[in-house]
């Protein structure tokens, strides 16, 4: 194998420009105290479509998911969703659309005190894919099965390696098929091959359930193999966006650092 | 002239008290509103309740015990020896026996609320909570208080029994009374207006222990260091909030001429 380059894996399917928006950001704004973290940030998700936010650590591609998802509340700014203008929703109509949003930690947030079968339930148990007849059972198992971990229903978090807490919580994330993923730096603390196989697993399960994903890392095997199109976030904002190859071979003084070791 | 500043620490202490009123407020109306999450109540009723039993009834039994014997040789004093079980009774039913339960259930279920949840804070595990579409307030907070509300008032009745069985034990080292006989003295003595407040106040007990068992685990910031405070604070702040608590009923007795 040529040195440098990584064995090909499938790439994200190819969205084309009339397919439906799903996330739209606009002018986002937010602040914490004195530190300006988001400062005006813009981005466009369509259906299908996997896109990848780059930025260095705490240049708050954390906070952009979180408020993407309901959990921070920018300063300014619009944020839709699936039509939905999140920042006018009232708590129960933004647990419901949050049922169609998955978000796969950076921690995994596994919940300690269950055990993984629990943990898969837990989602399942509190929303309508429990109620309109579906077999749990079989739904925990197809769960564990798409991630290859059969064999850990019964064990508790604590008893997993971090690769292993990572599937599962991709697991989880995925158990009530929602249309959107946001993932949270899905390999950082992981070994380069676990991190490999986690990219793998996310391309393979976006392709079987045609979600639409954003993800947030630092990771440029991330954003080669996983990536339609890459932001990057730069002093709060979406300083450029392309994909791979064209940010590869950019010459913007800003952009060409997060390239360096490729 | 620059203007009067509110000095620090009681800006902290006033801040501190607006924001646990401010959950206590958010306590009572998320725990009429459905959805109720029975089964967690239920968890925690067992986690806080039947597993607190074991050390609530070693230190009723022993405070029982050790009040009667050294009661004994004051009495003794003025021949007032027979009145032994009426007052070491009165004693624990109104004061000792609620008092000592809500401080033993503080150390234990404050501090183990305020890890847990602590914990799950700094993991992120209470935001997986919520973008999962589930109420995190509701599921861990809710519950979790109604079973100290709801358990403290029958750890008491079964601290207060086995205090007054282990009087029984302590009248009976020196001297020999019946069980019977016992008994009467005991229920003579203990009026209405002893047990009830006395409940009352546990029920107060047990609201000030998971409020602030949650409010401590719920705010922790600051990775593994703020889950070791947030453990800590919740037990000084609960024990603090029982003694005013208990001054409180004390003087509300005392205005409805209960005592």
């Amino acid at each position: 194998m040529e040195k440098g380059t990584t064995p090909a894996i499938g790439a994200p399917a190819d969205v084309g420009p009339d397919a439906e928006v799903v996330i739209a950001i606009k002018d986002l704004h937010k602040s914490f105290g004195e530190k300006k973290v988001l400062q005006g940030f813009d981005l466009t998700v369509r259906r299908g479509e996997s896109v990848m936010v780059l930025g260095k650590s705490g240049s708050g591609k954390s906070v952009l998911i979180k408020c993407i998802v309901g959990l921070l509340k920018p300063d300014k700014g619009s944020i839709s969703v699936l039509g939905k203008d999140m920042l006018s929703l009232d708590h129960d109509e933004l647990d419901h659309i949050r049922v169609k949003i998955g978000f796969l930690f950076q921690s995994s947030a596994l919940y300690d005190s269950m055990t993984v079968r629990e943990n898969l339930e837990f989602p399942l148990r509190r929303h309508w894919i429990a109620q309109e007849g579906n077999d749990r059972d079989a739904l925990v198992k197809e769960a564990l099965e798409n991630v290859g971990l059969e064999n850990t229903a019964d064990m508790y978090p604590s008893e997993l390696s971090g690769g292993m807490r990572r599937r599962i919580g991709l697991a989880r994330t995925l158990i009530l098929k929602p249309e959107i993923v946001l993932y949270d730096e899905p390999t950082t603390g992981l070994d380069p091959i676990t991190g490999k196989e986690i990219v793998e697993l996310i391309l393979r399960l976006q392709k079987k359930y045609g979600t639409s994903s954003v993800i947030i890392s630092h990771d440029l095997n991330v954003a080669k193999l996983a990536a339609n199109r890459i932001a990057v976030l730069i002093e709060g904002r979406n300083h450029a966006e392309a994909g791979y190859d064209e940010l590869y071979a950019s010459e913007d003084p800003q952009v060409k650092p997060f390239f360096i070791f490729m | 002239m620059e203007p009067a500043q509110t000095p620090s620490a009681l800006r902290k202490v006033l801040l501190e008290v607006g924001e646990v009123s401010f959950f206590t407020g958010r306590f009572f109306r998320e725990a009429f509103r459905p959805r109720f999450e029975w089964r967690e109540l239920l968890r925690q009723s067992f986690l806080n309740g039947y597993l607190s039993l074991p050390l609530v009834a070693v230190t009723a039994f022993i405070m029982g015990l050790v009040l009667t014997i050294q009661s004994r040789p004051t009495l003794e004093s003025f021949g007032a020896e027979t009145m032994l079980p009426a007052m070491v009774s009165i004693s624990i039913v109104r004061e000792i026996g609620p008092v000592i339960t809500a401080l033993i259930c503080a150390g234990r279920i404050g501090s183990s609320m305020g890890a847990e949840l602590g914990s799950m804070k700094v993991t992120e595990q209470i935001d997986a909570m919520e973008v999962s579409g589930t109420n995190p307030f509701k599921y861990l907070v809710v519950t979790r208080v109604w079973s100290t509300i709801l358990m403290l008032p029958l750890l008491v009745i079964i601290a207060d029994a086995i205090s007054i069985f282990a009087c029984y034990i302590g009248v009976n080292i020196k001297g020999a009374v019946s069980w019977d006989l016992f008994q009467q003295q005991v229920f003579d003595a203990l009026v209405f207006s002893d047990v009830f407040p006395a409940l009352i106040k546990s029920v107060f007990f047990g609201l000030a222990i998971g409020v602030v068992g949650c409010y401590k685990g719920f705010t922790t910031e600051k990775g593994t260091e703020g889950v070791g405070r947030a453990a800590h604070s919740a037990v000084v702040l609960a024990s603090l909030l029982i003694f005013i608590l208990d001054l409180v009923a004390v003087q509300v007795t005392e205005i409805m001429g209960l005592n």
